[in-house]
């Protein structure tokens, strides 16, 4: 096996190992099993990022061109910014309930779907707004699973404020953070979008086309946009945003990895081969 | 009337009217159902219907579009009415330009509704066409307002280049070409990343394919004919290509020679590019007589021959070579007025949301 994809695999087992432990520690409500799922997330960081950095030298091209390769970089950024929002505060641990085991399914979903690098980028990805474009879409997927977590933290602190989530901050801060979070993946999403369109008009000369990846993006933008509305012009708070996080994550989920196996669009010339 | 009543205080029913069409369109409520209903259409638009369907049924519907329309106003009115006379602040001003920038979206798409052209021009490598022409595109859309002065000049294929590199990248196709007219031409390459602007008319790579330079003599040898005959780039099954004349639903004859010449048979020809030399390979003709009904395919073909490139071969009754292989290009070419304030105010909006974001995270609490 070659090493890039030994590395990989063995981010995906200690991800696996993170999601179990954060779930048991959900069940158990022991805050030990939480600790043990971040040292396990970071532990599982270090190959994750050790495989990216190989394929990408083994051939000089960008790895996210595929959409496996979507997907790795995706769920890389996601754990990333989990690891951060860990290291800032030791108090947002049960975060990790909803975040990793989304990232075990989705990274093991891309490994089923690896294929060996491609050695030359096609001509219209030879673009420098492909780093735009990913890093927005990357950073705003972790963005909102960050939240989304919260979301989920908002409403285990919310049912059950004792025991193993007193130590959580309150349902407040949460909240906010949360909020944070949607905005900042509101931007990024924003971002993805608008590099998007200039990308698109260089290639083909228009920068909107309605494809389906694009309506997708576009619903993406619109279910946070939606959220954000809702929480300043109608002052909604708490639950029903912690619950709108969590559906809105979905959404997330089919409208970047989902469509392009169910749709033929201009992005599958553009961008993924499938 | 009462005496004691001001008659500025009559209750018009016409201010009263437009109070109520102001009140509409300034709602919270009215930005947040249709915020909800365009993300209902986009939903729709890529489950229930898609692609093409979803095109003909929502996106390019008038009603769709209305309801952008109305958002754009809604936000105009329900945002702009607010802010107005209020402090400005970091988190107002990334707001304004954020709504803003719908205003001008919409602004730039009209704009550019009335005065666009788009043609999608067909040339083979040294043919020049004029850009006034209608007949010199494929196929060509353009606004109720676009002047059609505005195209001048002529467009030159000069030569298309395969597997051209810039800076070790393979842009696999690039066209150089010469666009303008007397002495104002502009020359340059135009490969996928790379258009070629003129005079507001930009020129986009679009598809190409070959073209056989196809001779027919009689039995003795003698020229009859030549024409350029473009090929179609038919994608099989286990993602090879055959290069043949027909449609892009598949290979097929035509009229040979084609008018106004006098058309002698049905001609298919196919050609197998060779893998070791640019522009070299084999040439596959067919011949059926011109009065055959229905599909020729189901016929069988009164004559087949197979010559190589710049060589002869007797097909029934006549001779036929291809001298020569060619690239046919199809370049997008675009005068689009509006885009540019689209594009600007795309940047515009994002830079109002981070703004935005930013004051607020100042902003204790957010």
């Amino acid at each position: 096996m070659k090493l890039e994809y030994l590395l990989f695999w063995i981010a995906v087992g200690l991800y696996g190992v993170s999601a179990c432990s954060y779930i048991f520690g959900l069940i158990s409500k022991k805050e030990k099993l939480f600790t043990f799922g971040l040292y396990s997330a970071l532990a599982g960081f270090v190959p994750h990022l050790s495989s990216i950095g190989r394929r990408w030298m083994e051939t000089g091209v960008e790895p996210f061109i595929t959409i496996s390769e979507s997907i790795t970089f995706g769920i890389f950024m996601s754990v990333l910014i989990f690891l951060i929002v860990q290291s800032a505060s030791s108090k947002v641990r049960p975060m990790g309930v909803l975040v990793m085991p989304v990232a075990f399914v989705l990274m093991g979903w891309a490994g089923t779907l690896v294929k060996d690098a491609a050695t030359q980028l096609v001509p219209a990805l030879q673009s420098w707004w492909i780093w735009v474009h990913i890093i927005g879409a990357a950073t705003g997927f972790g963005s909102v699973l960050a939240a989304a977590g919260l979301g989920l933290m908002y409403l285990l602190k919310d049912k059950s404020p004792g025991g193993a989530y007193e130590k959580l901050p309150d349902v407040q801060s949460i909240d906010n953070l949360s909020y944070r979070f949607v905005a900042g993946g509101f931007i990024m999403y924003g971002l993805m979008i608008v590099s998007g369109a200039f990308w698109a008009n260089d290639v083909k000369g228009t920068y909107w086309n309605w494809d389906p990846v694009e309506v997708w993006s576009l619903i993406s933008w619109l279910t946070y946009g939606i959220y954000l509305h809702l929480r300043i012009t109608f002052g909604w708070r708490g639950r029903r945003l912690a619950w709108y996080s969590l559906i809105a994550l979905a959404a997330m989920i089919i409208s970047y990895w989902g469509v392009p196996f169910a749709a033929e669009t201009f992005h599958s010339g553009f961008r993924i081969e499938h | 009337m009462d005496k004691n009543e001001s008659p500025g205080r009559t209750a018009d029913p016409r201010s009263g009217t437009l109070q109520k069409v102001k009140n509409f369109l300034s709602s919270s409520k009215l930005a947040m159902t249709l915020l909800v209903v365009i993300l209902a259409c986009c939903v729709t638009g890529v489950t229930v219907f898609r692609d093409k369907r979803a095109w003909e049924l929502i996106f390019s519907t008038f009603w769709f579009n209305g309801i952008l329309i109305l958002l754009v106003v809604n936000v105009s009115f329900c945002f702009f009415g607010r802010i107005w006379g209020r402090k400005l602040t970091m988190i107002s001003l990334g707001m304004i330009l954020f709504h803003l920038s719908f205003v001008a979206i919409l602004g730039g798409i009209v704009y550019n509704s009335f005065f666009y052209f788009r043609g999608l021009m067909r040339l083979t490598e040294g043919e020049t066409l004029p850009n006034r022409e209608l007949q010199s595109y494929d196929s060509s859309d353009r606004g109720r307002l676009f002047n059609i002065s505005t195209l001048k000049g002529e467009t030159t294929l000069i030569k298309m280049h395969a597997n051209y590199k810039v800076d070790g990248d393979n842009k696999r196709a690039a066209y150089e070409v010469e666009v303008g007219e007397g002495g104002l031409k502009k020359h340059g390459i135009v490969y996928l990343t790379e258009s070629l602007e003129h005079r507001g008319f930009r020129y986009f790579n679009d598809r190409e394919g070959y073209s056989l330079l196809v001779i027919l003599y009689d039995s003795e040898g003698n020229e009859l004919y030549g024409a350029h005959v473009p090929l179609q780039s038919l994608r099989q099954k286990d993602n090879t290509y055959i290069y043949s004349t027909g449609t892009k639903d598949g290979p097929g004859s035509f009229p040979f020679p084609q008018e106004p010449a006098k058309p002698l048979i049905a001609l298919q020809a196919s050609y197998v590019p060779s893998p070791l030399k640019e522009r070299a390979g084999d040439v596959f003709f067919s011949i059926w007589p011109l009065d055959v009904s229905g599909p020729r395919q189901a016929v069988k073909a009164t004559a087949e021959g197979k010559a190589a490139i710049g060589e002869k071969v007797r097909v029934g009754d006549y001779y036929l070579s291809a001298q020569e292989v060619r690239y046919w290009v199809g370049m997008s070419m675009r005068y689009e007025p509006g885009k540019p304030i689209v594009l600007a105010s795309l940047w515009v909006g994002f830079v109002g949301i981070v703004i935005t974001f930013i004051g607020r995270l100042r902003r204790r609490g957010m």
